[in-house]
């Protein structure tokens, strides 16, 4: 079997959905599933072991012909859009229902499967033309869904945001796949690790991709872009569009001859980034936002891998550093699934509630039990807690990393300090959720609007549950996965061909299954003890207080204060501080927003120094003749006074 | 069959011997305190009583309320078999069971918290995020001290990277993962378990609105959970490599007795520190983790 | 010998580390004077004959640094009735790990230096660059009088770790000097103290800054 007839099935299908899905939804949801079924086949096979897949046609576009690959690697990822695109169409029926939005819901259909399409484009494209026509495409249909609540003005802002770092992004992109086609003379890609030449473009295509992943510093688009999407788009974009970037560095830096620093880089880069991330995703009180820099933070694990494998690559080739990429591939897997799961989840909860704000929540495990405990698989799994898959990926990446510090090679000494970071994000993930899951699902309803909260359908359960049941299997039977992922990996380095699954991970999957059934064992029996004994319900208890109410339980804000003091230095917090006054004071109110540090110190200031230096400039240009008749004149005047400098010399 | 009297030795060792610690511990203070203290067994007794006890539920909890601690006690219990125990070893040990070892004990901090706020109690509320915040700080270095230990032996897997002695590092890594195993196990100056003002508490005030078997599951977890960083100091410090199994098994036992009795001088010879100072203190522990990781490192290079 | 002397330089190493840390005026107090006393020992351990020169300068070190100057500073806490916190403008966190980072790059750039051979394996230069860096670190990062005075001290602590490279050849020149000029440092700033106390009410270096016209 080989993947071309699915891949074929799956555009077909998608650039049909794409014209049909403004008039027949029903038609669309067919074709939109019966295309990434296709794509996810595709990608299987390519995964299974089949050799890779190549089409080429003398038909051309741009003026040059087409080409398209897949291979392990870009199947990793199309396996990942597949589920992720089908899962969301579904979702997208119970909560961008036309009932609801009779505009925008025409449009979310029709660029959902642009979407996919173009990032189906994206994965097998191999050449650098056609890849740059695929990335535009992929940029703009992530826009219209973006703002596809475009009354709001904050949704057209965030909008704005994303369109234009991504193309400042796609600036560099342009650069770098024109400077890659003038030195190679075509603009076929393809490895090409033996012309050391090439080496500086590597810092072109880190800065091109890395604004589409995430990564750290120029993340400033991320947590606007996916706080004020709609919840499907969200959980595509930060599940599934940022691994579009990710794909991108991680494909040219297999390709590419790296440069001598490019694993310190982006091992720094990965490492900062984590600990930085979740910091920001710790103190925020709006829940998508919190996610969305969790993608951050997430995203650094992955250039962490990333990072540790150049080294060993640089460096003589350690199987640590084999290690460390194929727990980033497979992290992209796993976070994939289990944030697209946390946005279906938060999107639920938003449908329901119609907030965004956490500390307006509260309680809803009582109305939403469905969706509180697939949340709760989602937060496990997101805080990397053993049995889940999160703990796999994340326990490959620091084998990766202590096996790089026994080893005592020039690599050690980073590898010990992004280990020891990763330890602290890992530890601030699992406070961050913690706070997200219990703020949300826990205690005493905060509003009225979550007092009367209802479970949502069956079509958005549907796809949570299906993303939950693969998070699990993820992580109790990690070595099903081992193959698929350590095939990439051999595609990357091809020194390193693809193993057999390291012992410990069999073991590692073992002792999960163990501890699950312990797990659900020693909950049933507790939970049946404590009837046995005799239950009985109480008022929380106060300190004695007889008269708890909502308002006096932890709120988000209360429950990150402590780290967020830490933090202060880098987090920036906004506070607005109505005091109580006078014997009969009015409503007090006491706010702390953290906004997007690197946007509002960093890039706002130097975007308004620039805007102020040209609104100077730009005071030369009036229209008045005579001005510019003495424009000439004086510059005529320093030209011929240099030349005349220049012939006394 | 071998296999099975192993397991159960082991457990038994585990799940019988962790209630006598913070007996000891309470003995110690009594004594230094000149009082005659509460037994060495007393907690076996709570916990007896505790496991015939009716259970008092919020009326705000869902069933998470109650599967948070068994989740807890399972999960500490399985961090507690990866750790070797002397001349026993471990019951499970593969290269990386070091890190399943820190995330289980993770998953265990996660599933009490996440009980604790299930009543949406401000006190609970407090209790959860001064243990979730300052594990920050603990688990950098624990990581550390972890690192420190597998550069010294060239191995990622708890029984070997235990087995020989910790060399020049050891009083550092000492050092430093006692306080840490202070703050892990929210005692003094984290953490005082002995009061009864909601305010000023960590764990007990994680625990208030818990009663019944649930409670006996959560004291008898955390004592498991000392005992494990008490034997985890123990081999990480002591060179026990070349003993006799007998002359293992009484390092062991006495240097998880010296461990406990210290904890206990600790408690009776210092205050609870401010709560803006614990950030200091495990800064500190980082530190000294850190300096035993770089002695590691360095010192095996010269 | 040298086994014994780089614990004991490591120690120093971690006096100064939790002289960063210390938030009591008392508990620095004691920190200082303890490294006055590892660093007295120091010199014994270097040279392995009996000379006389070296016990002095031994007995001078724990003597002055140990015992005298500590009593001194003591002695004007409470005569000038200080406060006994020390007033940070360096938090305790940051300059905690300024000091670790500082020790660390301490270690790693007497890697780099051009040593002799004899001085390769020691710890001496890098204590000497921690404990210069810390004594800066507490000079900068201080309010009080007093914990200046210590900062003060710990800088010449670094000092003469630096002299005991040259114990072999001239014993007591280096240290007597500087041992010498902070012993009437030390003076003027207990009479400076209970002066600016009297007119003050206060040992606030930030207040001085009144005086500036």
């Amino acid at each position: 079997m080989t993947a071309g007839p699915f891949l074929l099935l799956a555009a077909l299908c998608l650039v049909v959905g794409v014209a049909a899905g403004a008039r027949w939804p029903r038609l669309w949801l067919v074709l939109v599933m019966t295309g990434t079924i296709a794509a996810l086949v595709a990608a299987l096979i390519m995964l299974l072991g089949a050799p890779d897949w190549e089409w080429r046609n003398q038909f051309s576009v741009g003026g040059e012909p087409l080409h398209f690959r897949l291979d392990a690697l870009s199947a990793l990822f199309l396996a990942l859009v597949g589920v992720v695109g089908g899962a969301g169409a579904v979702y997208a029926g119970g909560y961008w229902p036309d009932s609801h939005y009779p505009a925008s819901a025409p449009r979310s259909r029709t660029w959902w499967a642009a979407l996919i399409l173009s990032m189906l484009a994206i994965l097998l494209s191999s050449n650098g033309l056609h890849f740059l026509i695929a990335w535009e495409l992929f940029a703009i249909s992530a826009y219209f869904l973006i703002t596809l609540d475009n009354a709001q003005r904050e949704v057209r802002a965030a909008g704005w945001l994303y369109l234009a770092v991504s193309h400042a992004g796609t600036v560099c992109l342009f650069a770098f796949f024109a400077g890659l086609a003038a030195r190679t003379g075509s603009w076929e890609l393809g490895p090409m690790r033996e012309q050391a030449g090439l080496a500086p473009f590597f810092w072109l295509m880190l800065m091109g991709f890395g604004v589409k992943a995430g990564v750290f510093p120029l993340h400033i688009w991320l947590p606007s872009a996916h706080a004020n999407a709609p919840s499907h788009v969200s959980a595509i974009m930060s599940g599934v569009a940022i691994k579009m970037g990710v794909y991108g560095i991680i494909r040219f830096s297999g390709w590419l001859p790296a440069p001598a620093a490019a694993g310190w880089v982006v091992l720094g880069l990965g490492a900062m980034g984590a600990l930085l991330g979740i910091i920001f995703a710790f103190a925020q009180n709006d829940f998508k936002r919190l996610l969305a820099y969790c993608s951050v933070e997430n995203v650094g694990v992955i250039m962490v891998g990333l990072g540790a494998a150049l080294l060993a690559s640089a460096h003589g080739g350690g199987l640590w550093g084999q290690l460390a990429l194929a727990g980033a591939l497979l992290h992209v897997w796993n976070h994939g699934l289990f944030k697209s799961l946390l946005f279906f989840g938060a999107g639920s909860v938003l449908h329901a509630t119609g907030t965004r704000e956490m500390s307006r929540l509260g309680g809803l495990w009582r109305v939403m039990p469905w969706t509180a405990g697939l949340f709760g698989v989602g937060a496990l799994a997101v805080s990397s807690l053993p049995p889940l898959n999160g703990f796999v990926s994340e326990w490959l990446v620091y084998l990766g990393l202590f096996d790089a510090v026994t080893g005592r090679g020039p690599a050690a000494g980073a590898a010990m300090l992004a280990a020891i970071l990763l330890g602290m994000a890992g530890a601030l993930a699992l406070a961050s959720f913690l706070k997200a899951g219990s703020v949300i699902f826990l205690g005493a309803a905060r509003t009225k609007a979550a007092a009367l909260a209802h479970e949502s359908g069956w079509q958005m359960r549907g796809p949570m549950l299906v993303l939950a049941a693969l998070c699990g299997l993820i992580g109790l039977a990690p070595v099903i996965f081992w193959p698929a992922v350590a095939r990439a990996v051999g595609i990357w380095l091809p020194a390193w061909t693809p193993a057999a699954a390291p012992a410990p991970l069999l073991t590692l999957g073992t002792v999960h299954v163990v501890l699950a059934l312990l797990i659900a064992v020693a909950a049933t029996w507790l939970w049946h003890k404590a009837h046995v004994n005799g239950l009985r319900r109480g008022l929380t208890w106060d300190c004695a207080y007889e008269g708890p109410a909502a308002r006096m339980q932890y709120s988000g804000g209360s429950f990150s204060s402590t780290s967020a003091q830490w933090f202060s230095w880098i987090l920036r917090p906004v506070l607005s501080l109505r005091r109580p006054r006078g014997p009969f004071p009015s409503a007090a109110v006491r706010l702390e927003t953290f906004p997007e540090a690197v946007l509002e110190r960093i890039v706002a200031p130097v975007g308004t120094a620039v805007m102020q230096i040209s609104t100077a400039v730009r005071r030369l240009q009036h229209g008045r003749l005579q001005a510019y008749i003495l424009y000439i004149v004086a510059g005529l005047t320093a030209l011929s006074g240099l030349v005349l400098l220049g012939g006394a010399r | 069959m071998n296999l099975a009297i192993d397991l159960i030795a082991r457990l038994a060792w585990w799940l019988l011997l962790a209630p006598l610690l913070p007996g000891v511990i309470n003995k110690v203070k009594a004594w230094v305190g000149g009082r005659r203290g509460p037994p060495v067994l007393q907690l076996y007794y709570d916990l007896m009583r505790l496991w015939q006890k009716g259970v008092v539920l919020s009326k705000l909890a869902s069933p998470g309320f109650v599967a948070g601690p068994a989740v807890a006690w399972v999960a500490i219990t399985a961090a507690a078999m990866l750790v070797p125990l002397g001349p026993m070893g471990a019951a499970l040990s593969f290269r990386g069971d070091v890190l399943l070892m820190l995330y289980l004990l993770a998953l265990a901090r996660f599933c009490t918290g996440w009980a604790a706020m299930e009543t949406g109690s401000a006190f609970e509320g407090m209790g959860t995020v001064r243990e979730v915040s300052y594990a920050v700080l603990a688990e950098a270095a624990l990581i550390a001290a972890m690192l420190s230990l597998s550069v010294q032996t060239g191995s990622v897997a708890l029984a070997t990277m235990l087995d020989p002695s910790a060399g020049a590092g050891a009083v550092l890594l000492a050092a430093g993962i006692f306080t840490v195993l202070l703050a892990e196990n929210c005692r003094v100056p984290f953490d005082d378990p002995s009061t009864h003002l909601e305010l000023t508490m960590i764990h007990e005030a994680m625990i208030l609105d818990h009663s019944g078997p649930p409670l006996a599951v959560i004291l008898h977890g955390a004592s498991v959970k000392l005992l494990l960083f008490s034997v985890l100091l123990t081999e990480a410090v002591l060179p026990m490599g070349e003993l006799s199994p007998f002359a293992k098994m009484g390092a062991l036992l006495a240097g998880v007795l010296t461990v406990t009795i210290s904890v206990g001088l600790v408690e009776s010879l210092l205050a609870r520190f401010a709560f803006r100072r614990v950030p200091l203190l495990l800064t500190t522990a980082i530190l000294l983790c850190l300096f035993a990781l770089l002695v590691a490192w360095k010192g095996g290079a010269v | 010998m040298s086994v014994n002397l780089n614990l004991l330089i490591g120690l120093a190493m971690g006096l100064n580390l939790i002289a960063l840390g210390s938030s009591r005026l008392p508990a620095l107090i004691r920190t200082m004077s303890l490294q006055g006393v590892v660093l007295g020992i120091m010199p014994l351990l270097m040279e392995a004959r009996f000379d006389w020169q070296v016990w002095l300068v031994a007995f001078a070190t724990i003597g002055g640094k140990g015992l005298i100057i500590p009593a001194l500073l003591r002695r004007a806490m409470r005569a000038a009735n200080i406060q006994r916190e020390v007033d940070p403008f360096i938090g305790f966190v940051p300059s905690l790990l300024l000091g670790a980072g500082g020790t660390i790059a301490a270690v790693a750039l007497a890697r780099a230096l051009p040593l002799l051979p004899e001085h390769a394996g020691s710890l001496l230069v890098p204590g000497a660059l921690a404990s210069v860096l810390t004594g800066f670190i507490l000079l900068i990062g201080r309010a009080k009088a007093i914990s200046q005075v210590c900062g003060y001290l710990i800088l010449e602590n670094g000092i003469y770790l630096f002299g005991l490279l040259l114990i072999h050849s001239t014993p007591l020149l280096v240290e007597a000097g500087v041992l010498l000029d902070l012993t009437v440092g030390v003076f003027v700033i207990g009479i400076i103290v209970d002066r600016i106390q009297r007119a003050f009410d206060s040992l606030d270096t930030r207040k001085l800054t009144v005086l500036r016209e």
